[in-house]
């Protein structure tokens, strides 16, 4: 009776010892395989952010910028500049910028998520040459967007390709219009931001329509539920957690969007106009423009700060989805 | 029978329509390889027809001679190449991690990962620049104008979002084929090389390939980061063709097509690889 009882206890107390150690040797390598990126991380993101926040309460300009942090402080004085000086620089225009960024935005993701899933839909059938129909549509973006600026900002000229297509062959238009001057600037980027960017939402969704089961559409159609009906209760539901991952992309994406508009007016050193601006051109321009880093520190972390909210409430909208993943 | 017609007409219009689709898509691509085969005379006349009368195919030359575009384009090719194997390298690290471990803080982790995509690149850009200069001061280290300093900033902005796209591929690898592999005798880290490593090749192609686009199309951390020709990046060079001296449309359409007709071939090789891993992600969250 007393043999296995002396051999029990040692091995419950082993047992609970080598799961402790185990484990502790377990989170090591996972701690070691994640502590190269954790140093990038500090050394480029965290550390530099924190900085950028500090600076955001200095008073940092051509004159004090050689001090740096050591700057003097201002407390909120450019927060309440940016929000409520009327004459601070780098406001100027940022009340343009920042409704084409809104139209923008909110214009691309959906065009992009609505064209995605339409094409993806139609590539989601068999036909002669289906895999080099896919290839070809994915060009785009692959582009560099650079490139994209630079190119479109050609195409938009008056007397360009877009023009003579619009005017001349197609007859829409009775004259040639301004793209890259006045209102219609801001489809002169709306257009190849959604260009360069909804081949990747396709493929994505097209990949996702490949995981919906045939059973559930033969079910329904048994059932009598047309087209329509089997896509709202269908396809959309199964492409949901789909969705909210590459929705949440795009607004981030579209809301920090500045290659394509910085390359198509003046290759970066140009002013897109009251209908072309984001907030991340004119954010760029102002404060290195004018010196004026305490102010455009406290912009971005306002942006930052707003950005936040909009992935909050997007988790809260999408949160069942991402749970069940 | 009508309904079996119907089906057809309708097969077929939705094909008609895909190729259009296509056709609208790939059009500016053309435009662009079109454009750079004429004379900056034809272009500032303005082009509208499709053909391509006497093409220019000395622009291709021209490109390399005008500006020194050879030097900008291997400087984008080292940093750009030295980023995609540095931030791969991490990301499996990481990616693996998060995938197999849930150590204390790996939620915390996961979320700042993806928390960094959140901070706009304006808010560091100056911080990151001064801190540059302050290493130099400090260290000795030269940091402003050198490939490291740009290697080293672009790795980590990128590396977060390749953590991403990574750790769901190994996610979706099952746990048991590495324990049968340790079960043979092998142990973790050779259960990694020999088992895991191959399984994934699909999405750490994907990665490589997503981080070298990525790196490729950087160019607001390119222009404050690096001032001389030496070191600087394509999306620096390439403004140099139209600007205040030289209005050079027919060079910088060419070199537009030379920069990004590289990108195509890559992408075309590694096609297969590219989507299935880069959508294995996407599609298993």
């Amino acid at each position: 009776m007393e043999a296995p009882r002396v051999a029990e206890s040692p091995k419950t107390g082993n047992s609970f010892g080598t799961r402790f150690k185990k484990g502790f040797k377990e989170y090591r390598v996972a701690y070691l395989f994640i502590l190269p990126t954790f140093l990038f991380m500090i050394l480029v993101h965290i550390f530099p952010m924190i900085q950028g926040i500090v600076m955001s309460f200095l008073k940092l300009n051509q004159f004090t910028l050689s001090q740096y942090l050591n700057a003097p402080f201002a407390g909120v004085k450019n927060y309440f500049d940016l929000l409520f000086n009327e004459s601070n620089p780098v406001r100027q225009g940022l009340g343009f910028a920042l409704r084409n960024t809104a139209i923008y935005s909110v214009v691309v993701t959906v065009s992009v998520m609505v064209i995605g899933l339409l094409v993806a839909m139609l590539l989601n059938r068999d036909f002669p040459g289906r895999g080099i129909a896919r290839a070809a549509m994915l060009l785009p973006w692959v582009v560099p967007s650079y490139v994209v600026g630079v190119l479109w900002g050609f195409m938009w000229q008056k007397e360009g390709i877009i023009n003579h297509i619009l005017v001349d062959i197609l007859h829409v238009m009775a004259d040639k219009p301004f793209w890259l001057i006045g209102q219609n600037t801001i489809w002169a980027i709306i257009i190849p931001t959604v260009w360069r960017s909804w081949p990747f939402i396709m493929v994505v969704f097209l990949a996702g329509l490949q995981t919906i089961p045939d059973d559930l559409y033969e079910a329904a159609k048994i059932d009598g539920a047309g087209r329509l009906r089997q896509f709202f209760t269908i396809t959309l539901p199964m492409l949901k957690p789909v969705i909210a991952v590459q929705l949440l992309f795009q607004i981030i994406n579209n809301v920090y969007s500045y290659n394509i508009v910085a390359m198509m007016f003046g290759n970066g050193s140009g002013y897109p106009g009251e209908w072309g601006d984001l907030l991340m051109t004119a954010l760029t321009r102002q404060t290195f423009g004018y010196w004026s880093f305490g102010v455009g520190a406290a912009a971005s972390f306002i942006l930052m700060g707003a950005m936040l909210v909009v992935v909050g409430i997007w988790y809260r909208i999408f949160r069942s989805e991402l749970r069940a993943e | 029978m009508s309904t079996r017609v119907k089906k057809k007409i309708e097969y077929h219009s939705l094909n008609v329509l895909t190729w259009l689709i296509v056709a609208l898509v790939v059009f500016p691509i053309f435009w662009m390889v079109k454009v750079s085969l004429h004379t900056n005379g034809e272009i500032l006349q303005g082009i509208t027809s499709l053909s391509i009368p006497r093409p220019q195919w000395l622009n291709y030359k021209n490109l390399w001679e005008t500006i020194n575009f050879g030097q900008y384009f291997k400087n984008s090719l080292i940093i750009c190449f030295s980023t995609m194997v540095v931030s791969c390298f991490l990301a499996i690290l990481a990616g693996y991690a998060l995938a197999r471990y849930k150590f204390p803080g790996s939620d915390l982790f996961g979320i700042s990962v993806i928390g960094t995509q959140m901070i706009p690149g304006i808010m560091f850009l100056l911080p990151i620049y001064l801190l540059f200069l302050k290493i130099k001061d400090l260290f000795g280290i030269p940091m402003v104008d050198t490939y490291w300093g740009m290697i080293l900033v672009y790795s980590a902005f990128y590396t977060p979002m390749s953590i991403w796209i990574i750790r769901s591929f190994f996610v979706s690898i099952p746990k048991d084929l590495e324990e049968s592999a340790r079960i043979d005798g092998c142990n973790r880290i050779q259960a990694f090389v020999k088992v895991i490593l191959p399984l994934s090749l699909p999405g750490i192609i994907a990665m490589c390939v997503y981080i070298f686009l990525t790196a490729w199309d950087e160019l607001m951390f390119a222009w404050v980061l690096t001032t001389t020709p030496e070191v600087q990046t394509i999306p620096v060079g390439i403004r140099l063709f139209v600007g205040q001296y030289t209005n050079r449309y027919d060079l910088l359409m060419s070199a537009a097509s030379v920069v990004t007709l590289p990108v195509i071939i890559v992408f075309f090789l590694s096609q297969k690889y590219f989507i299935s891993g880069m959508t294995a992600g996407a599609v298993k969250g």
